[in-house]
């Protein structure tokens, strides 16, 4: 995205505009429109930065992003910013036109589309049966490392889907990366409309009209970096409800229910420790998984596969399929991470695109916010990431899960998820109440124990309970 | 190439269009399209300069705002285009505005009398020539004020608009040929921006702060005078005639296509505007089309050029411009259908144009539908075909490529929703594809297509290994010889699109490349929107539900309604979640989440004001306040009902009040409320199931 300097005041406003890095570069625009001819069974690879964007037009053919086709010759081009990587690939060959600059693009003939396209015939397949015999359409797990391409496999996997007319429920449970929300939070959304180009998986409801139908998610806040921190203890109760939730809603929702739902994870989760995965298989009886696709990994295919190649009845039978990496899958470092989780924040409040929003900043005593944090919890920058203190029932009947802050100037920069439970909720019902909404602490002002908020919406704030994580990281000058 | 700066000038106003208030994101979206297109710096310049021109005064200063951002974060080239005409662009919206906003205004000159800040350029951000000039002009016009104010103590005239002279009252008012410059005759009044019912705040009465001098108010500049009279009955009397007069037409003349569609096109907008619901705007721009359509009538009766002004207070250097000068061209739904009248009927199909569609269809006739040529033309060919390799007897030479004929006002009024077989002439293929979208963003600049090649047709039916790689052997011999072909872009009923689905659950079965089964993503779903790419099957019910889709990518354009203060809204309770069905805009009604009578028994009670209605089409309804409290309702978008709606509304004997003021009012006369509270979980806020989730969930979970 990008950005501006930081506007010294004008009058008249009170926001400044987000701004992801200090000193945008702004590279003098040669705008060169050009034509990329695409043979079919090949794709487009580009990679543009933060400050630059690309602008797509099918010309001719037929054309698709991570399985969501382009529209034909269309009067507004499609607008890739924010430092998205990805692929626009051609089952028919096509012909683009591009305008804009990018950090890397290629032609690449080899992909594994065919692949991705017949995991979802196979799952389509299971649909068909679902929707004959009124069960439970395919319910996916997608594992793999780092970088493996699952969230690209899970978008193909549910834009084709829609494009069949099915509903799909998609999950993400991996908190560095939002979906339809902020990162930290964990989420679910059935998709029953065309899945967006340009902004990741799309946008969650506005207060007025959107060009693409927005998305209902339901949000809970996990607020860390990694499923295992703690050794899950947080995590695992978390899916547990979000597990039920889900399945209640495949109980009611009869197109949710024959379309099933697919599970993007983080790559952590597939790193194990001596070959065990426990949070994969948490999640796995949870959901009731029945599919699990392993992108990347042999090892971890291999070390699945002993774990659930003995289960063979027809209720607990997993089938384990591995699907090749795409060599397209860019390592993305932390920097960049970083910068797209800001950018993700930003759109939350401030929208993405041309969909600006306008979010609103409002004082806040101090007394009447119940903030909360993860009990015991310390800077992440000091944590070891494998402590294997505790054993798993020790979560989530612990009566001090939480414990509860006053607010102060180390707070500034960060978010804080409004629950949807009442302050004096028990701490399990708070970690389990699913988010209505973030805010972004704009200003601490300790002397008159007030905090600045940014807000999504005007007026004020309710007085649930509030969560601080540790993650994401703080946003610096999201507004001044 | 590059983008042609007509059009990034154009999104540019469409952006600024937008800009009601000091919305900082806005501006600085703006400033960064602005930056982005310092190619097009000119052009922007203008678009920004006019618009700060001719927008209501009470948006002038959002816009300056936005001019002040980009001379500060951009700097050149926009200083120097900006700069030319400074002090006019200044002057101009000095002398319109009011008190606060020429404070403001005077804030922001100071400021470009200085360097930017934290900038290591420690130039002014204009030159002092410049601001100077600017400020000389403002001593002078507050001295003159004053003595203005001194000589003559009476009242200020009557601001905003002179009154329509009352000779055009029996005529309604947009009768009249639209603004001074008839050069641009589609765009001024037609521009759907300035057809709206502005809300209340932003009316023009409000406004009494600003000096008369400059009110050259073309009277029926369309922008002064809010359309409160999209009225619905003027309408159809308006039809009547014109359907009348069409029937007589016809009468005249039974063999001619062009009439005999003309009349046809106007029953079938008479039959919308009885069975369905139009947004205000749209029916104001049925209202405008009928206008167009309408035979030329005697001149409207012509007004002084302006009414008695005050001599200028100031000596403006420049002409005072005449304000509110609409200068949008943004395309709509009028315009278009002016266009598609202007160029007549459709052509007949383009035959002679031959493309590898046409002989392929031709070739596999047995088992295909002559039907209409959507359902032949398996997928939209946006593009002429390519000439043919040299292929026998059969194939006609290749002919020179001709534009897509423009749309029909009937593929207009198919966009309605309502089908319509289209008589003698049916379009072809192409044409057809056409979605209202594209006719706004098209018609009238270019010819549709620009020159392209089948070849990715080729290539195609290549990847489907259904033509060998050329050079192995020329193209195959006739294609007669080659079903498959067919089969593969998608002949309803055609083998491939039944290809049976032999992917099995295996790693194994994962590698093997299916070419046929893509064409159950693609051609087997071959009617596409062309704004979104969401394909529709070619069915009657496909053809129902892209009519719907358009529809409401219509809606969603509504520029009326649109940009003011849009937020994120909070996230849903679980709940919620699990009760809520995704609104799918094809879908006839939306009877669920809420905003239907469905599942009413059973659902909790809505809070009173979280009741709404949609926004009433009725003219009257449209423009009445709450009956009680006498205040106006706003529209919003309301995501569960897909729709604009009144919140905090009830409809009681096809009257609306505040639900609230009903609830009051009723509660006093000791009436029950006559509603069935409409089916919406929890209010998102604050109330929380403590057991979100049902039991039975529970025990599976468990089991
Ligand atoms: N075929 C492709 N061409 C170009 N870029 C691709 C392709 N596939 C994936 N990418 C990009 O590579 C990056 C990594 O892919 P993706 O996010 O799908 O992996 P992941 O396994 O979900 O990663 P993580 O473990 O971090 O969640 C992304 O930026 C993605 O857009
Ligand atoms: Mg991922
Ligand atoms: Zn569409
Ligand atoms: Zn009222």
């Amino acid at each position: 995205m990008t950005t501006l300097p930081g506007l010294p005041g004008l009058p008249g406003l009170s926001l400044t505009a987000p701004s992801s890095h200090e000193a945008p570069t702004f590279v003098s625009q040669s705008h060169i429109t050009r034509t990329q001819e695409l043979p079919p069974g090949t794709e487009y690879r580009f990679e543009v930065s933060f400050s630059c964007r690309l602008s797509v037009k099918l010309i001719s053919g037929t054309a698709e992003y991570f399985g969501t086709e382009l529209a034909p010759n269309s009067k507004d081009p499609y607008l890739f910013s924010e430092g998205t990587k990805g692929a626009i690939y051609t089952w028919h060959g096509c012909k683009l036109e591009l305008e804009g600059e990018v950090e890397s693009e290629y032609v690449a003939e080899e992909t594994k589309m065919d692949t991705y396209a017949n995991a979802h015939f196979a799952l389509e397949k299971v649909r068909e049966q679902a929707a004959q015999h009124n069960d439970t359409g395919p319910r996916v797990l997608v594992v793999g490392p780092g970088n493996a391409g699952k969230t690209s496999v899970v978008h193909i996997l549910t834009s084709y889907a829609v494009k069949m007319g099915r509903q799909p429920l998609v999950v993400n449970l991996d908190p560095r990366q939002g979906m339809l929300s902020v990162p930290g939070s964990l989420t679910a959304a059935a998709f029953s409309s065309i899945v967006d180009v340009e902004e990741g998986w799309g946008s969650s409801p506005i207060s007025g009209p959107s060009p693409i139908p927005v998305k209902m998610p339901l949000v809970y806040h996990y607020g860390m970096p990694s499923p295992e921190e703690n050794g899950g203890k947080y995590f695992k109760p978390l899916v547990t409800r979000m597990a039920l939730a889900v399945t209640s809603r495949l109980e009611v929702d009869r197109a949710a229910r024959v379309a099933g739902f697919v599970i993007d994870t983080s790559g952590a989760m597939s790193r194990g420790k001596g070959g065990v995965y426990e949070n994969i298989e948490h999640v796995v009886s949870e959901f009731s998984v029945n599919i699990i696709f392993v992108l990347g990994s042999e090892r971890l295919y291999s070390d699945l596969s002993r774990k659930y190649s003995h289960r063979t009845t027809p209720d607990d039978h997993v089938t384990l399929i591995r699907l090749d990496k795409s060599n397209g899958c860019v390592d993305r470092d932390e920097d960049y991470m970083k910068q797209f989780r800001q950018a993700q924040i930003r759109s939350y409040f401030f929208g993405h695109g041309e969909n600006t929003l306008s979010p609103s900043t409002h004082w806040e005593d101090y007394s009447e916010m119940s903030i909360y944090k993860v009990a015991g919890e310390i800077n992440p920058a000091f944590r070891s990431g494998d402590d294997e203190d505790d054993d798993d029932n020790a979560y989530g009947t612990s009566p001090s899960i939480f414990e509860k802050v006053t607010p102060s100037p180390q707070m500034q920069n960060s978010l804080l998820a409004i629950t949807s439970a009442r302050a004096s909720d028990s701490h399990e019902t708070i970690r389990d109440a699913s988010v209505i909404g973030y805010l972004y602490v704009a200003d601490v002002d300790d002397a008159k124990k007030k905090l600045r908020l940014l807000s999504p919406q005007s007026g004020r704030t309710p007085n649930n309970a509030m969560i601080l994580g540790c993650w994401p990281e703080d946003v610096p000058g999201l507004v001044s | 190439m590059s983008l042609p700066s007509a059009e990034v000038a154009a999104d540019f106003r469409d952006a600024l269009q937008d800009l009601k208030v000091n919305s900082r994101p806005e501006i600085s979206n703006l400033t960064i399209i602005a930056k982005e297109s310092t190619e097009h710096a000119q052009a922007i310049s203008r678009e920004l300069e006019n618009h700060i021109k001719t927008t209501r005064p009470e948006w002038k200063l959002p816009a300056l705002y936005v001019l002040d951002s980009i001379v500060k974060n951009v700097g050149t080239p926009y200083t120097v285009y900006l700069g030319r005409n400074l002090y006019r662009t200044f002057m101009d919206a000095y002398v319109l505005v009011d008190e606060p906003t020429r404070k403001a205004m005077e804030g922001l000159l100071r400021t470009w009398k200085q360097p930017v800040p934290e900038s290591m350029d420690p130039r002014p951000v204009f030159p002092v020539e410049m601001t100077r000039d600017i400020e000389n002009s403002l001593i002078k016009f507050r001295t003159m004020a004053v003595q203005q104010a001194q000589r003559s103590q009476k009242p200020p005239m009557q601001q905003g608009l002179p009154p329509r002279p009352a000779s055009n009252a029996n005529v309604p008012w947009r009768h009249n040929p639209t603004p001074p410059q008839n050069a641009t005759r589609y765009t001024p009044s037609n521009d759907p921006r300035l057809r709206q019912n502005f809300p209340p705040q932003h009316g023009t009465q409000n406004t009494p702060q600003m000096p008369p001098q400059n009110q050259f108010q073309p009277p029926n500049s369309g922008f002064t005078q809010p359309t409160a009279s999209a009225d619905l009955d003027t309408i159809n009397a308006d039809l009547d005639n014109l359907i009348n007069s069409a029937k007589t037409d016809f009468a005249q003349n039974p063999s001619d296509v062009p009439r005999q569609q003309k009349l046809k096109t106007l029953l079938d907008l008479q039959t919308i505007l009885k069975t369905r619901t139009l947004l205000p705007n749209q029916l104001s721009q049925i209202q405008e089309q009928i206008r167009q359509l309408a035979p030329p009538t005697a001149p409207a009766p012509s007004l002084p050029p302006s009414l008695p002004v005050p001599p200028p207070m100031i000596q403006s250097p420049q002409q005072a411009p005449p304000p509110f000068q609409a200068t949008n061209p943004s395309f709509n739904l009028a315009q278009i259908l002016a266009a598609a009248r202007a160029s007549g009927p459709p052509p007949p199909p383009a035959q002679a144009n031959t493309s590898l569609a046409d002989l392929l269809r031709r070739t596999s006739s047995p088992m295909q539908s002559s039907g209409t040529p959507t359902s032949v033309a398996p997928f939209p060919l946006p593009f002429p075909a390519a000439p043919m390799p040299p292929a026998p007897a059969p194939v006609p030479t290749p002919v020179p490529v001709t534009p897509t004929p423009a749309p029909s006002l009937a593929q207009i009024l198919q966009q309605f929703g309502k089908s319509q077989p289209v008589p003698a002439a049916p379009p072809p293929p192409s044409a057809l594809q056409f979605s209202l979208p594209q006719f706004l963003a098209q018609q009238p600049s270019t010819p549709a297509n620009p020159a392209g090649g089948a070849e990715w047709l080729l290539n195609a039916l290549k990847a489907q290994n259904m033509i060998p790689p050329v050079g192995a052997s020329p193209f195959p011999p006739p294609f007669a010889n080659a079903p498959p072909q067919a089969e593969v872009i998608g002949q309803p009923g055609s083998a491939a699109l039944n290809a049976a689905n032999d992917v099995e659950l295996t790693t194994a079965s994962m590698k093997i490349s299916r070419p046929n089964l893509i064409s159950k993503l693609y051609f087997a779903v071959p009617n596409q929107c062309v704004t979104c790419g969401r394909r529709f099957e070619n069915t009657p019910q496909g053809k129902e539900k892209k009519a719907r889709h358009m529809d409401w990518h219509f809606k969603v354009k509504d520029p009326d309604l649109s940009k003011r203060g849009i937020h994120r809204s909070w996230y849903i309770s679980e709940r919620e979640w699990i009760d809520y069905r995704e609104v799918d805009e094809t879908a006839p009604e939306q009877a669920v989440n809420g905003s239907g009578s469905a599942g009413a028994a059973t659902a909790p009670k809505k809070e009173t004001k979280d009741q709404y209605v949609p926004v009433p089409t009725d003219p009257t309804l449209v423009h009445a306040p709450c009956p009680i409290c006498q205040e106006r309702f706003e529209p919003q978008w309301l995501v569960e009902a897909n729709d604009f709606v009144w919140m905090d509304a009830i409809k009681v004997n096809s009257k609306i009040y505040h639900a609230t003021c009903w609830e009051e009012y009723s509660k006093g006369a000791n009436l029950s409320v006559p509603f069935a509270a409409p089916a919406t979980p929890d209010s998102v806020l604050g109330k929380r199931k403590a057991e979100g989730v049902s039991n039975s969930a529970e025990k599976k979970l468990r089991a």
